[in-house]
């Protein structure tokens, strides 16, 4: 059911569907048209965007912000600006006042990023989009200095960053080398790859032959919170992928609708998410079974980012629209798998992050 | 716990000083404490931790980490200076995961628990410094400037040293100790420079100036502001034979007309170079001095004002309501009718077309929507058939270029995309006979065949190997394209234009030559043959915009219609010698920036679309040398105000095209602008109705 839309732009207006929040849930939100992050919260009174922030230095270049990520503390917001002349840079922002207090300039075309939570490391995916296929690296910052500390070399189209939940290692994906790379936080060089496949019987060919596939396409790693999996989604193959961390393989696939680009996992372990770009749609999957609860339909074209609230209640889902629209944050009711709310944000929402409930 | 395991292996300090029981660890401390590293030399550092008490806390795990730009500084510890300065090295204790609640984030958040070390790396000493500009002979009482470089122990070339000077014998030769060395009377000589102990010696002869009178004459007795001027002295010996290789210094005597306004408390009215030249920015009398030992010959001329203003005069205005708009071009249509079309920005990825034959009364004849946000730039064929667009923004981070057949414009058609290896977006393009110059990516710019519009294929990219290089735009004229970027500044490239000395072609662009633009803005270039200097100009246009803080919570300037503020100037750079390029001079109007500009070869007048400054008229006649815009030689200016525009009343003019008479551009925040330059006489005509 494609859910009707009040257009808020600035004003602030609130549209809420179904029952509210008992509490305010607060999420950042990239707008990578529109060079804008805004801060959006869904509460008692429903879906409200909160505050617009221009971000970028050239207000005539588009500079696409792409990834956004809160620091654990909450304290501060970190957005990665994609389009440089010609690096990428990642800004610092104080959550308090929305205040850039710091910047650093990194790779080609900085994307999705994490934070270590061990270290306050950030690791970014310089995803490099200018059109070689070549290796590219994952950026490391030191988010309380802003200085870039090391480059570590990774394979083609790196994206999908993701820190452990003990922040000892960070994840991420070739989308172009089909490979999964886990970084050792400790070392700051790769520990581990995983050849990454459509099929259970394309790896044994793959390991035949020596040839990747090269048709799964990886997106996005999403670590377990509590056990040690990965979940890796394969848009090329229609598919998320469970890889143990102790075996290093894929040990379940699940298969998705068209296009599984991000994945969330609820905090409490039971739920995963993921967006289905092309689809349009968020799917929902219990964990342990392993089957699918729900397909819920965005309101509006191409599903991007997802976060999930803490106490593992709410999903946020950024939806990008195309030419015209406005990007759209829809707030899932992770009990009855319906949409809540849906708050327009800038052009071609993207990356998106749980900020703090109050 | 795997993971926890797997982190404890291989290069982490894990020191294991007995203390007792475990205790929460407080801090961390690095050893050595203080540390001096030359260029290129390596330390290992080591670090413990300790817990409130001070006990060393044994096996704690510690990963050492520094600017990558500066330092080499391995996980554990290893550390190597890259670059002088003072640097930090980070020694960090690993905070354990946020537990309890994540709801409220009660527990702060430290990043792990920090030691520091300031490492100082100092610059390397002065291998050698070389004294540079000194003559064989240096006549008496004539003065040579010096320059004096150097080599450090690393084999960098140090741009920063203040040298010592000294002479030899103070009775033949003198020094100002900054930089300059005159002859006094004849005899051997050296000139020693000095730097941190390290000396070079360069010796000469100071001769008897055979100079004893001097002869100048100007060009013109009589000229305008902006002029260039021509004062070359001629140093004739006793026998009158012409002195050749003596130095003649110039300088001027200024006595602009108080008269005017501009000439009280201007500054300097005008400027001379070393060998005589000259242009005056005010009205006045100037006399020119040169100078040779004891022979001194003076020379003055009148300059009267440039005298070229005029008023440009409104014809119409197309809005696009609620969209940013972007670039222009005009054509004449196959029907014979005149067409512009104008990209958009930040919207729905809209080109639009009009009829803009009768400028008074532009018609919105066609649009043309493609998958994209920004339709940055927009450019037609030589034979008005084929529309090229670029692509930012497309919902599938393809983008590319679109192409169209304008052959009728109301009615155009797309024809093919392409965005092979162009994902990351085209921002500039050209068309020039049957191919597209695309700047990709920005990093370079692809050649694109278009033969058969349907089946478009790269022939060629051309990419600098600079690191970081950053490409803006490309234009391309007479077969040059002419590449404007950030790193490179501009650069000349052959694609079939000059001959066959050079060899280049669409298939095969090569590099003839290029200039630095020492701001790092250079976001436009346009190439300019000018008939009436005989010279070869490339003027290289900046893009910038400044930090603007903003009143609280009213930070987004579209929609809280506030505008920006942009800065840069055009720069003149004499491209004759590809291989020897010369900035020249400027056109910098204010605080306003520069964006976009189109110079009429034929008239010899630059249109320049100023952002914030709205749209003006330059003249770019005749040689061109200094500051144009205290010159005089700005003809018009026209402010695109609009209290309906995106952001209103705030001019952000964005690219201009003269066309039959009109002068079109486009504004960032209102649209398609139609003005004309009004004639002199007609100026004068309505000012008499007005007086009347």
């Amino acid at each position: 059911m494609r859910i009707a839309r009040t257009f808020l732009a600035a004003a602030g207006l609130a549209a809420t569907f179904a029952s509210a929040a008992d509490r305010n849930y607060y999420v950042y939100v990239a707008a990578e048209s529109d060079d804008t992050v805004h801060l959006v919260r869904y509460g008692p009174d429903g879906g409200h965007l909160e505050r617009t922030i221009s971000v970028g230095a050239f207000a005539t270049e588009t500079e696409g912000p792409h990834g956004i990520r809160v620091s654990p503390d909450g304290r501060h917001w970190y957005v990665s600006i994609a389009h440089g002349m010609p690096y990428g840079s990642v800004f610092k922002y104080d959550t308090a006042d929305n205040i850039s207090i710091g910047d650093v300039q990194v790779g080609l075309f900085p994307a999705t990023m994490d934070i270590s939570n061990s270290t306050g490391l950030m690791f970014v995916a310089n995803f490099n989009l200018h059109g070689d296929m070549v290796p590219s690296s994952i950026s490391v910052i030191d988010t309380v200095s802003m200085m870039e500390v090391a480059q570590i070399p990774q394979g083609v189209m790196p994206h999908g960053s993701r820190a452990s939940p003990d922040g000892r290692f960070h994840y991420s994906v070739g989308m172009m080398d089909d490979t999964l790379y886990e970084i050792d936080v400790m070392k700051l060089t790769v520990s581990r790859k995983l050849r990454l496949t459509a099929s259970d019987d394309a790896i044994a060919h793959d390991k035949h032959d020596g040839h990747a596939m090269g048709t799964a396409s990886p997106t996005w790693v999403q670590p377990h919170p509590t056990k040690p999996f990965v979940y890796v989604a394969l848009q090329g193959a229609d598919q998320v992928a469970e890889v143990s961390l102790e075996d290093w393989t894929i040990t379940r696939r699940f298969h998705t609708q068209d296009g599984p680009y991000n994945l969330g996992i609820t905090p409490d372990g039971r739920l995963l998410l993921a967006t289905c770009k092309p689809h349009g749609s968020t799917a929902i999957w219990n964990l342990e079974s392993g089957t699918e609860l729900a397909s819920v339909p965005a309101s509006r074209r191409i599903t991007h980012g997802v976060t999930i609230s803490p106490d593992s209640r709410y999903a946020f889902v950024s939806v990008e629209g195309v030419a015209d629209d406005p990007g759209t944050v829809d707030v899932i009711d992770l009990q009855t798998y319906k949409t809540v709310a849906s708050i327009d944000v800038g052009k071609q929402a993207s990356g998106i992050d749980f900020w703090k409930v109050e | 716990m795997k993971n926890l395991t797997q982190a404890c292996l291989g290069a982490i300090v894990c020191l294991t000083v007995s203390t007792g029981l475990a205790q929460a660890p407080a801090t961390v401390e690095v050893q050595p404490a203080e540390l001096e590293l030359k260029v290129g030399e390596s330390a290992q550092l080591s670090a413990v931790v300790k817990d409130e008490d001070g006990n060393v806390i044994p096996g704690a795990q510690v990963l050492f980490f520094g600017s990558r730009l500066n330092l080499q500084v391995t996980p554990g510890g290893f550390v190597t200076a890259i670059r002088p300065g003072k640097h930090r090295v980070i020694a960090l204790h690993p905070d354990t995961p946020i537990e309890g609640d994540p709801d409220y984030y009660t527990r702060s958040f430290e990043a792990g628990i920090r030691g520091r070390l300031e490492i100082e790396v100092p610059e390397p000493p002065l291998a050698s410094i070389e004294i540079q500009g000194v003559p064989e002979t240096v006549y008496t009482g004539t003065t040579s400037a010096v320059r004096v470089t150097g080599i450090d122990e690393s084999g960098a070339e140090r741009a920063d040293l203040v040298p010592m000077l000294s002479v030899s014998d103070a009775d033949v030769v003198q020094t100002d100790g900054f930089g300059t060395i005159t002859g006094l009377a004849p005899g051997a000589a050296s000139v020693t420079a000095t730097v941190d102990d390290i000396s070079a010696t360069v010796a000469f002869a100071v001769a008897e100036n055979p100079i004893r009178t001097l002869a100048i004459s100007a060009s013109q007795r009589e000229a305008r502001t902006g002029d260039f001027l021509h004062s070359a002295a001629i140093a004739p010996d006793a026998g009158g034979n012409i002195v050749e290789g003596v130095p003649i210094s110039y300088s001027l005597i200024n006595q602009p007309d108080l008269g005017h306004a501009e000439a009280r408390g201007g500054g300097a009215s005008a400027m001379i170079l070393d060998d005589g030249r000259f242009v005056a920015e005010q009205q006045g009398v100037y006399t020119v001095l040169a100078m040779s030992g004891n022979a001194m010959a003076r020379d003055s001329v009148r300059i009267e004002k440039r005298d070229v203003a005029r008023e440009f005069e409104y014809l119409g205005h197309a809005r696009v309501p609620g969209h940013l708009t972007s670039d222009l071009w005009i054509w004449e249509g196959q029907d014979g009718r005149d067409y512009a079309v104008i990209g958009s920005w930040g919207g729905p990825g809209t080109a639009y077309f009009y009829d803009v034959t009768d400028p008074e009364n532009m018609q919105l004849v066609d649009t043309v929507t493609v998958d994209a946000r920004t339709v940055n730039d927009v450019k037609i064929s030589e034979d008005g058939r084929i529309g090229i667009l670029s692509r930012e923004g497309a919902s599938n981070r393809r983008n590319g270029i679109v192409i169209l057949d304008v052959s009728n414009p109301r009615d155009v058609k797309i024809l093919s995309t392409y965005d092979d290896q162009m994902t990351g977006g085209v921002h500039n393009v050209f068309v020039y006979e049957n191919h597209v110059y695309a700047v990709n990516n920005g990093r370079r710019f692809d050649v694109i065949n278009i033969e058969d519009p349907t089946k478009p294929y790269r022939v060629s990219r051309f990419e600098t190997d600079s690191p970081g290089r950053a490409v803006h735009d490309v234009w391309v004229k007479d077969g040059i394209a002419y590449q404007a970027g950030r790193t490179d500044g501009i650069v000349m490239v052959d694609v079939g234009g000059a001959g066959d000395v050079v060899g280049g072609s669409p298939e095969k662009p090569v590099e003839m030559g290029r200039a630095d633009q020492i701001t790092r803005w250079n976001h436009a270039v346009w190439p300019f043959k000018s008939e009436s200097a005989g010279k070869f100009y490339v003027f290289a246009g900046d893009e910038t915009f400044y930090d603007n803080p903003r009143v609280p919570d009213r930070d987004e300037y579209v929609f809280d219609k506030l505008p920006q503020r942009a800065g840069g100037w055009v720069h003149v750079i004499e491209f004759d010698d590809p291989k020897n390029p010369k900035e020249v001079a400027s056109y910098k109007v204010g605080d306003y920036g520069v964006h976009n500009y189109w110079i009429d070869w034929d008239d010899e007048v630059m249109y320049t679309a100023y952002y914030q400054g709205g749209l003006r008229a330059l003249d770019v006649s005749g040689e061109l040398l200094g500051d144009l815009y205290a010159q005089g030689r700005e003809i018009g200016r026209f402010f695109s105000d609009d209290p309906d525009a995106v952001v209103p009343n705030a001019p952000m003019a964005w690219g201009p095209q003269p066309h039959k008479g009109t002068i079109f551009f486009t504004d960032h925040h209102s649209g398609l602008w139609a003005v004309r330059l009004k004639e002199k006489e007609e100026d004068e005509e309505d000012a008499e109705a007005a007086d009347r």
